[in-house]
C-alpha cells in the first residue's frame, strides 16, 4: 500500500508540475489561468448552445470569408474586426492599431525630426515663408520672409498639402535639405542649402494692439519653456497701458500638464487644478503652486476652438472654474484622458484610455463620438460662442479678419 | 535506502518535475498561439514566440476583450457589444454599398420593409455610385472613428494646392429607389430617382464638389481663373463641409421614426426641390390580384399564392414595379411556380468555387404566357425574376428597363437585434438566343 501511495504521490507531483508549466505565464503576470485555457487543457470544447460573443465574432468572420462575393484577405478582415471592436466603446482615443499603423505611431512619438527655423504657409506655388527665426539655420543660409519654396531636394512641391511640404523640409538632426526658392526681385530661383538643427520654437507670441489697448498672446503649445515664455511676454505687454488680455489657445493641441499647472499658478494659488482618476478608483491630484500668483489688473479672456485639446483645455477649464478668465470661441476638443499603448504579439497595438482628468467644478468633458466618429458631446463650453467667418479668409490674430478675436476684445473691454 | 540511491531518486525527481513544467508550458503555448484546441484554425498559423506571429482571429478577440476589461478606465461588461462592433468593423471594411451593417433600429426597419411595412417618409433607398463600377471608400460608408481621422463627415480640408493626387474614391449618393404609395414621401411629390442633397440643413457628403474644386485649382494654376474666384469656391466648399453628413446617417433620418418633420432638398436632374415631410407609418399592398394583373412581393408565402393565382389561366400579367426589396429564396420559389426546370443564368462571384448557375428544380412544365411590367423601380429579387424569365423567353417585359440592381445578398441577424447584408453574387442572365434584337441592358448601372 505504501508503494502505491508513493507512486500516486509522485504522479500527482508530476501532474502538478505540468499544470504549473501550463499556467506559468499567467502566474508571471499575476493572474490565474482563464477558464477557457483550463478547459482546453482537459479537452473540453466551448459550448455553442447560446452563442458567446466570441462565437458570434468567429461565425461572422468565417461567414464573410466564405460567402462574400469577392475574395477577402483574412488578415485585413481580422484587423478590421479588431478596429470595430475597440471603436464600439465610443472613445476616439481607445483604438486598435494594426502592425503598420502601430509602427507609424511609434515613429511619430519617438523620432526626433528637426527643422530649419522657419514657419511655412500654403501658397499656390508651393510654400510661403511666413516667419524666419533669426537665430536659426534658415536665416543664416539666406532664407527670408516672403520667399516662396517651390521645390525641396529637387522635387517640386507645387500643389502639395502644406503638412507634406513641412514633412519634407524636416529631417534628422545634422542632415541637409536643399530648397529651391523664389525670391522677390530675382528672375531665377535660388538654391538654398540648410543644415537641420534642434530649434527652440517660441511657443508664446505676444502682440500689443494699441487701437484697443489690449494685449494679445498666442500660446501654440504647452511645452517645457512655455511658462517662462509666458512670463516674459506678459512682462513686455504690461509695459503698455493694458485694458485687457486675450490669451489665444486656438489649435493648441496641449502638451505637458506640468506646464499648464505652472501657468495656472500665476492665476490661482495652492488650489486643486485637476484630478486624475484611474480604473481602480485610484486618484492623483495636481495643485497649483502657492505664492506665485500675478496681479492681473485687467480682464483676461481665453480664446479656444475645437482644436484646443488636453493641457490647453485644462488651462482654460480651470480658469473658467475659478472665475479667473472668460472663455470665447467654440467648444474645445474634449481630450480629458490618458492613454497607454499595449503592444500585442503580432506587432499591432491597442491604445487604451486608462485614466480620466477631472476639473475642479466642470463635469467630465471627455469627447464622445457616435459609431461613425461624429462628435456627440464633449469639450469645454465657452462663455461666449463665436465662430470664424470663413468668407473673410481669417488669419489668427488679425483684427480685420479674425471675428473670434474681435469678440474676445469686445468681451474684455466690457468687463 | 542508501545515500547514493536517495540522491539519484532526488535528482530523477527534479528532472522529471522540470520536464513536466516545460511540457505544460509548451502545451499552453500551442493553445495560446493557435494550436488545434484554440478554435477554428485559420490560414498561416505560426506557433512560435518570434516576431511575425499570425494570431488567429478568435484569439485576438479574446485577448483584446480581456485587455479592455482589465485596463479600460470604465468597466467593460457588455462583451456582446464588442462582438457586434467587431462585425460592424468587418462589414465596413468591405466598402460595399450593398453589404451594410445595421444597428438595432435600422435592421428592424429593414426587416419590416421587406414585409411591406415602412416608417419614416415611406420609401426605399439605395446607395448609388456616381460612376459605374467606381470603388468607394469605407470612410464614406461606415468609418471607424479614431482621433487621427477626426470627424469623418468633414474630410481633410482642401488647401489651395492639392493637384497631383490619385483619383478621389467616390462617395455614394443616397437615391430613392421606390416610393410607398400613399406614404409621406408620395404625398410630398417625391419620385423614384430623386437624390437626397440636404437633410435638415445638413449637406449629404458627395465627392462631386471636391472634384469641381480640384478642376478649378488646375484652371487657377493654368491662369484661367482668378484668385478671387477660386477663393469663393473654396469658401463655398468649407461652408458645406462644416455641416456635412454621411449618406447612411442621412438615410436614418428618412427611413426611421414615426414622428417629426424632416426638411429635405432633393436633386432631380439639374433642379433642386425642397420638401417638408412628416414621418409616419405606411404600408405597401401585399400580394394582390386585380383583374389579370398580379402584384407580387417576394415574401414567404408568395409562391403559394402565385400558384393559386395562375391556376387555369393561359396568360397572366405580373406587375414588378416599385419592387425593390424582398427575399431571394421566395423569389426562387416563385420562379419554380411559373417556369420549367432548368438553368436561368449565372450567379457570378470571384470566390474560389467559381460561378454557380441559377438553377430551378421542380419547375412548372406548363407555365402560362407571362407579361412582366417593369421599370427602374424593379430591382433586387424582382429584377432577377424579370431577367431570368425574359432571357429564356418565358416572359415578355413591358415598360422600361429595370433598375440595374442584380446583387444577391444574405441577411444575417445578430443576437442584439442588429444585423447586416452580405453580397454573395451578381446575377447575369443568359444572353437571349431566341430574339435577335439588341439585348435589354437593364437600365442605369
Amino acid at each position: 500500500m505504501k508503494g502505491v501511495g508513493k507512486i500516486v504521490g509522485l504522479a500527482a507531483g508530476l501532474l502538478g508540475c505540468y499544470v504549473f508549466g501550463y499556467a506559468w505565464r499567467d502566474l508571471q503576470s499575476g493572474e490565474l489561468p482563464s477558464g477557457r485555457a483550463l478547459n482546453a487543457l482537459v479537452g473540453v470544447k466551448q459550448s455553442t448552445a447560446n452563442a458567446s460573443p466570441e462565437q458570434i465574432f468567429r461565425q461572422n468572420y468565417n461567414r464573410i470569408l466564405a460567402d462574400y462575393v469577392r475574395p477577402v484577405k483574412s488578415e485585413e478582415l481580422k484587423y478590421a474586426g479588431m478596429e470595430g471592436l475597440m471603436a464600439s466603446l465610443g472613445d476616439p482615443h481607445t483604438v486598435f492599431m494594426p502592425p503598420q499603423a502601430a509602427q507609424a505611431f511609434r515613429d511619430e512619438t519617438q523620432a526626433n525630426f528637426f527643422g530649419v527655423g522657419a514657419k511655412l504657409q500654403p501658397d499656390p506655388m508651393g510654400a510661403l515663408v511666413a516667419t524666419v527665426f533669426e537665430d536659426g539655420p534658415a536665416f543664416a543660409a539666406g532664407l527670408r520672409t516672403g520667399n516662396i519654396i517651390t521645390a525641396v531636394n529637387g522635387k517640386s512641391v507645387m500643389g502639395m498639402e502644406i503638412d507634406d511640404i513641412v514633412k519634407r523640409v524636416k529631417g534628422p538632426e545634422g542632415t541637409t535639405v536643399r530648397l529651391t526658392v523664389s525670391q522677390k526681385g530675382k528672375a531665377k530661383p535660388t538654391i538654398i542649402q540648410i543644415r537641420r538643427a534642434r530649434i527652440t520654437t517660441p511657443t508664446v507670441e505676444g502682440k500689443y494692439l494699441p487701437e484697443k489697448k489690449v494685449g494679445y498672446m498666442m500660446v501654440s503649445t504647452f511645452a517645457e519653456p512655455t511658462a517662462l515664455q509666458f512670463d516674459r511676454e506678459l512682462a513686455k505687454l504690461e509695459a503698455n497701458d493694458l485694458k485687457g488680455l486675450v490669451i489665444d489657445l486656438r489649435s493648441n493641441p496641449g502638451g505637458l500638464l506640468e506646464t499648464a499647472v505652472d501657468m495656472l499658478s500665476r492665476f490661482v494659488s495652492d488650489k486643486v487644478v485637476v484630478k486624475m482618476r484611474f480604473r481602480d478608483g485610484r486618484e492623483e491630484v495636481a495643485r497649483s503652486y502657492p505664492g506665485q500668483t500675478h496681479n492681473f489688473r485687467y480682464p483676461v479672456v481665453v480664446l479656444m476652438n475645437e482644436d484646443s485639446a488636453s493641457a490647453a483645455e485644462i488651462f482654460a477649464g480651470v480658469l473658467k472654474d475659478y472665475g479667473k478668465a472668460t472663455l470665447v470661441g467654440n467648444h474645445s476638443y474634449g481630450k480629458a484622458s490618458v492613454q497607454n499603448v499595449f503592444p500585442l504579439i503580432d506587432q499591432s497595438s491597442a491604445k487604451i484610455t486608462i485614466a480620466r482628468y477631472y476639473l475642479p467644478f466642470t463635469p467630465y468633458f471627455g469627447r464622445k463620438v457616435d459609431e461613425d466618429g461624429t462628435f456627440l458631446t464633449g469639450g469645454i463650453e465657452p462663455h461666449f460662442k463665436v465662430s470664424l467667418d470663413l468668407n473673410k479668409d481669417p488669419i489668427f490674430g488679425d483684427l480685420k479678419t479674425d471675428t473670434q478675436l474681435q469678440r474676445a476684445i469686445e468681451v474684455a473691454l466690457s468687463k | 535506502m542508501s545515500e547514493a540511491k536517495k540522491s539519484i531518486y532526488a535528482a530523477g525527481g527534479v528532472v522529471a518535475a522540470a520536464v513536466m513544467v516545460v511540457l505544460g508550458s509548451n502545451h499552453r503555448d500551442k493553445i495560446d498561439l493557435g494550436g488545434a484546441d484554440a478554435g477554428v484554425p485559420l490560414g498561416g498559423l505560426v506557433a512560435s514566440r518570434e516576431k511575425q506571429v499570425n494570431v488567429p482571429a478568435t484569439d485576438f478577440f479574446h485577448t483584446l476583450s480581456d485587455k479592455l476589461k482589465r485596463e479600460y478606465v470604465e468597466p467593460v461588461s457588455d462583451e456582446m457589444k464588442l462582438a457586434t462592433g467587431a462585425v460592424r468593423g468587418m462589414v465596413g471594411s468591405l466598402a460595399d454599398p450593398k453589404s451594410l451593417y445595421m444597428d438595432k433600429d435600422e435592421f428592424r426597419a429593414f426587416l419590416n420593409a421587406r414585409q411591406g411595412r415602412y416608417e419614416g417618409i415611406g420609401a426605399d433607398f439605395v446607395l448609388k455610385m456616381p460612376t459605374t463600377g467606381a470603388k468607394t471608400n469605407k470612410e464614406y460608408l461606415q468609418p471607424t472613428p479614431n482621433e487621427e481621422s477626426g470627424d469623418p463627415s468633414a474630410p481633410a480640408p482642401v488647401s489651395v494646392n492639392g493637384a497631383s493626387e490619385p483619383a478621389i474614391p467616390e462617395a455614394p449618393r443616397l437615391m430613392v429607389a421606390s416610393i410607398v404609395p400613399g406614404g409621406p414621401a408620395d404625398k410630398a411629390g417625391v419620385l423614384p430617382g430623386d437624390i437626397v442633397e440636404t437633410v435638415d440643413g445638413h449637406w449629404v457628403y458627395n465627392s462631386s464638389l471636391l472634384r469641381q474644386f480640384k478642376e478649378a485649382q488646375k484652371k487657377y494654376q493654368a491662369k484661367k481663373m482668378t484668385l478671387l474666384e477660386i477663393n469663393a469656391l473654396r469658401s463655398k466648399l468649407r461652408a458645406k463641409y462644416e455641416k456635412a453628413v454621411l449618406p447612411l446617417r442621412a438615410k436614418d433620418k428618412l427611413a426611421l421614426g414615426q414622428a417629426g418633420t424632416v426638411k429635405v432638398v432633393w436633386e432631380r436632374g439639374k433642379a433642386l426641390r425642397t420638401t417638408d415631410i412628416v414621418r409616419g407609418v405606411s404600408e405597401r399592398p401585399g400580394f394582390r390580384v386585380e383583374g389579370d394583373t398580379i402584384r407580387l412581393p417576394f415574401v414567404a408565402n408568395s409562391a403559394a399564392r402565385l400558384k393559386e393565382a395562375i391556376a387555369g389561366k393561359d396568360a397572366v400579367t405580373i406587375d414588378l414595379r416599385q419592387n425593390v426589396v424582398g427575399d431571394f429564396g421566395a423569389m426562387r420559389q416563385c420562379l419554380a411556380t411559373v417556369a420549367p426546370s432548368g438553368d436561368y443564368g449565372v450567379l457570378v462571384n470571384e470566390r474560389k468555387g467559381g460561378d454557380t448557375a441559377l438553377r430551378i428544380a421542380n419547375g412548372n412544365a406548363n407555365p402560362p404566357k407571362i407579361t412582366l411590367l417593369t421599370d427602374a423601380t424593379t430591382r433586387g429579387p424582382a429584377e432577377v425574376f424579370a431577367l431570368a424569365l425574359s432571357s429564356k423567353g418565358i416572359a415578355k417585359l413591358s415598360g422600361s428597363p429595370t433598375g440595374g440592381d442584380r446583387t444577391f445578398y444574405d441577411v444575417i441577424q445578430l443576437p442584439d437585434g442588429s444585423g447586416y447584408t452580405l453580397a454573395t453574387a451578381e446575377y447575369r442572365p443568359k444572353p437571349n438566343v431566341a430574339k435577335t434584337t439588341v439585348a435589354v441592358k437593364g437600365g442605369r448601372p
